[in-house]
């Protein structure tokens, strides 16, 4: 086995980093939480653009789209978390469960 | 310089809206009278845009170095998004809504802009870095409309549903977008296209289909496909009558923009001739698999709702499925089904909303049993209604018509293998057909007489419903326009 | 083995270990503290990768925003006082089953692809690359991101503000 880091190696990282958030986003019930494992899905995705970026492509195009998804990230955050404090506010809990007010 | 100046000069109507926007934020946030004007000017902003895009008829070109398309197609499907959003603004009368009422409008006319905006650069998107943040940037906004309603719990916790739902299909969309960056070394689409167009190696074929899965996902997510549909109902009920009818035209039709762009551009060739498949990535027939679980289950699970709002709901989800079928059908006739389906839709879809916010914000339900006895209480309101479900069942001589026909012609002229497809397609108009005669047999239940106050409707509603009702009649009269418009329209940027 | 193949394989333990506490563990707390490790493995990845700028984006945005944001909601959605910041899991063995299958399928892709060969990134300084970038050929993106960034703050603010103003 190859130890040297090449690209392989990243992308492999990467798909675990992805398939751990996929978990977390479908198995947690406490909406902050899944919000960790969506985070875990995005940072994955940026890992694969930048190593592709440095072992294929060259340039600079996938470091910038990293950083683009690095904003909408923290957008996404900010208004996931004003949600879920208002959610918490008005039930007492960040569970999804317990938000059952709308029929499925 | 020459070609930023060109950049702004083509891409007019977004710079207006963007405008607009920061306009209205400035107006809210100096407080008073300003914020009065508010509605005038997202009204005039969006009007000055639509007829900006009118005018756009520029040779094809890729504009800000080549992050988005200003061609015929963008051009068309801009004016559809801002036609949407203009006709929202129009028809509910927010001042009056039930809903809205204490609750601040500057925002909300804010949000509707930032979310038209985003639109409008989905609509010409032509780079993965440009679909990427344009989806997102459509979405954010739309969580925000959703959870508009601060007294009712069910929008807070709509809006969440809809977030998580979104960040998580919209991440696996990043993922296959990364894919698509590594096997093409580039984010350009007509640069993806390029390098599939080169020829890929056979072992590629795989990270080529699983990459088109992922990004169809979030694609999915944007016009609430099946099986990415399941926040669709509850953000609609959730939400604000307007905002749900908003989103059930504006980014539905940008999502089916920048869905007909990647699959037509990045994942077809065009030899000159009719399109042809990359490699041998099959795409229509997943898509053709969504779409048929779009249509069947949005239809299906539309029979038993009673909440009108669930009912547009799945409805809206059905049409998905149908306009799907144009893009599956993967030619210039398929495509311009799409864009005939998505202007006819905008049209009907807005009526039915917009009746059900006018019985909303006189009786204060949104519930089909509360609609019986209708047609004594506003005879014009119920006939209004009715030329909308007419028209979204499919029949002529209403506008509806034309998008089934198109879409099911484009799909039965791609050849035998698909005439499966269209019968199954006839089947679910057929069940979507009853639904609508029960909200239509509803609405004639007799009550008793004593029951039976008239409704009032305010004067800008009933005008703009008027309006909306001879809309999906009088196309009808000019169709070779429209059609000539759309078939003008299929021209992909050259390359 | 060289010094960069040890410093990849400790990032690679760092950061799908602390991966695995963030989605498994009961502790929201925890989870939180993990989350850091995460976000400053990937940090380390970047810098390995050659893209330092997008490294220190990663720690100013990531660490020092998004995660004290998460620990926000962490705190002000628990009562400090019942220090049992449990976080229950449902289906969790389907859900590890669907993540297996996922990681297998993106690996199988991830391995037997020839993805595109091209003269690839010589480890060089980035930040004036990504600066003239911003301002040419993506200067659309980078303005529309911050009329995205401006729309989510009014957003959130509407979003928690508590009155209704009249």
């Amino acid at each position: 086995m190859n130890l040297e880091p090449g690209l392989a190696h990243y992308l492999v990282v990467s798909a675990a980093l992805f398939a751990l958030g996929l978990l977390g986003l479908i198995t947690r019930r406490n909406a902050v939480q899944a919000l960790m494992g969506v985070e875990l899905m995005l940072n994955s995705a940026n890992i694969n653009l930048v190593a592709f970026n440095r072992f294929g492509t060259g340039g600079i195009d996938g470091q910038v789209f990293g950083t683009f998804v690095i904003v909408v990230a923290a957008a996404e955050v900010a208004v996931a978390l004003a949600l879920v404090l208002t959610l918490y506010r008005a039930r007492r809990t960040p569970n999804l469960d317990a938000a059952t007010s709308l029929r499925g | 310089m020459d070609a930023l100046l060109e950049s702004l000069a083509r891409s007019l109507p977004e710079v207006i809206v963007c405008l607009g926007l920061l306009l209205v934020v400035v107006l809210d946030a100096a407080g008073g009278s300003a914020r009065r004007a508010i509605p005038s000017l997202s009204i005039l902003t969006l009007l000055l845009a639509l007829g900006a895009a009118f005018r756009d008829g520029g040779a094809p070109v890729a504009t800000w170095s080549g992050m988005l398309a200003a061609d015929p197609l963008s051009t068309l499907l801009r004016s559809l998004v801002l036609l949407g959003a203009l006709l929202v603004l129009l028809a509910f009368d927010l001042g009056r809504s039930r809903e809205l009422k204490g609750l601040g409008l500057g925002e909300f006319h804010a949000l509707v802009l930032a979310v038209t905006f985003a639109c409008l650069l989905l609509a010409g998107a032509n780079d993965l870095v440009m679909v990427y943040l344009a989806l997102e940037m459509v979405s954010i906004p739309s969580y925000v409309l959703v959870a508009y309603l601060k007294r009712d719990p069910r929008s807070n916790e709509a809006a969440l549903k809809y977030l998580l739902f979104g960040a998580a299909s919209s991440g696996a969309m990043l993922y296959g977008l990364s894919f698509v960056y590594g096997l093409a070394g580039t984010t350009s689409i007509p640069g993806v296209s390029a390098a599939l167009a080169g020829g890929l190696p056979a072992a590629s074929t795989f990270g080529l289909w699983l990459s088109a899965l992922l990004v169809f996902a979030g694609f999915g997510f944007k016009v609430a496909a099946v099986p990415f549909h399941f926040w669709c109902p509850d953000a609609y009920e959730g939400a604000p009558t307007p905002v749900a009818a908003f989103l059930s035209v504006v980014p539905k039709t940008a999502g089916f923009a920048v869905m007909l762009r990647f699959c037509y551009e990045a994942l077809s060739l065009q030899r000159g001739g009719p399109l042809a498949l990359v490699e041998i990535v099959d795409w229509p027939q997943v898509l053709m698999w969504i779409s048929v679980a779009t249509m069947t289950l949005g239809n299906v699970a539309a029979l038993t709702q009673t909440n009108m709002k669930r009912l547009l709901a799945y409805s809206s989800i059905a049409h998905a499925g149908y306009v799907m079928m144009g893009v599956v059908a993967m030619s210039e006739d398929g495509g311009r089904g799409v864009l005939v389906y998505l202007f006819t839709y905008v049209l009907m879809n807005l009526g039915a909303f917009g009746v059900v916010a006018a019985i909303h914000g006189a009786d204060g339900t949104f519930d089909l049993r509360d609609y019986a006895g209708l047609h004594r209480r506003q005879p014009l309101l119920a006939l209004a209604m009715a030329v909308f479900l007419l028209s979204l069942m499919g029949l002529p001589p209403f506008v509806g018509f034309f998008g089934k026909f198109y879409v099911f012609a484009a799909v039965i002229a791609h050849g035998p293998e698909y005439y499966w497809y269209a019968a199954v397609g006839a089947v679910n108009a057929a069940v979507a057909a009853y639904y609508y005669f029960r909200v239509m047999r509803a609405m004639v239940v007799d009550v008793e007489a004593a029951e039976t106050p008239a409704m009032a409707v305010g004067g800008r509603e009933a005008l703009a419903l008027a309006a909306l009702a001879a809309f999906n009649l009088l196309p009808t009269l000019a169709w070779g326009r429209v059609d000539e418009w759309t078939r003008a329209a299929m021209v992909l940027l050259p390359r | 083995m060289t010094a960069s193949a040890f410093v990849f394989w400790v990032l690679a333990t760092i950061v799908l270990g602390s991966a695995a506490v963030v989605v498994l563990s009961r502790s929201l707390i925890n989870s939180a503290f993990a989350l850091l490790a995460t976000f400053a493995g990937v940090a380390g990845f970047y810098v390995l990768l050659g893209a330092d700028f997008l490294a220190a984006v990663q720690f100013l945005v990531y660490v020092g925003g998004i995660l004290i944001l998460l620990v926000f909601g962490v705190m002000l959605t628990h009562r400090i006082q019942d220090l049992d910041l449990r976080a229950e899991a449902r289906q969790l063995v389907p859900g590890l089953f669907v993540a297996a299958g996922v990681f297998a399928l993106l690996t199988a892709v991830a391995t037997r692809t020839p993805w595109a060969q091209g003269p690839g990134r010589e480890l060089s300084a980035t930040t004036a690359d990504i600066g003239r970038a911003f301002l040419g050929k993506y200067l659309l993106p980078f303005e529309a991101a911050s009329i995205l960034l401006l729309v989510a703050l009014i957003g959130a603010a509407l979003i928690v503000r508590k009155r209704e103003d009249a």
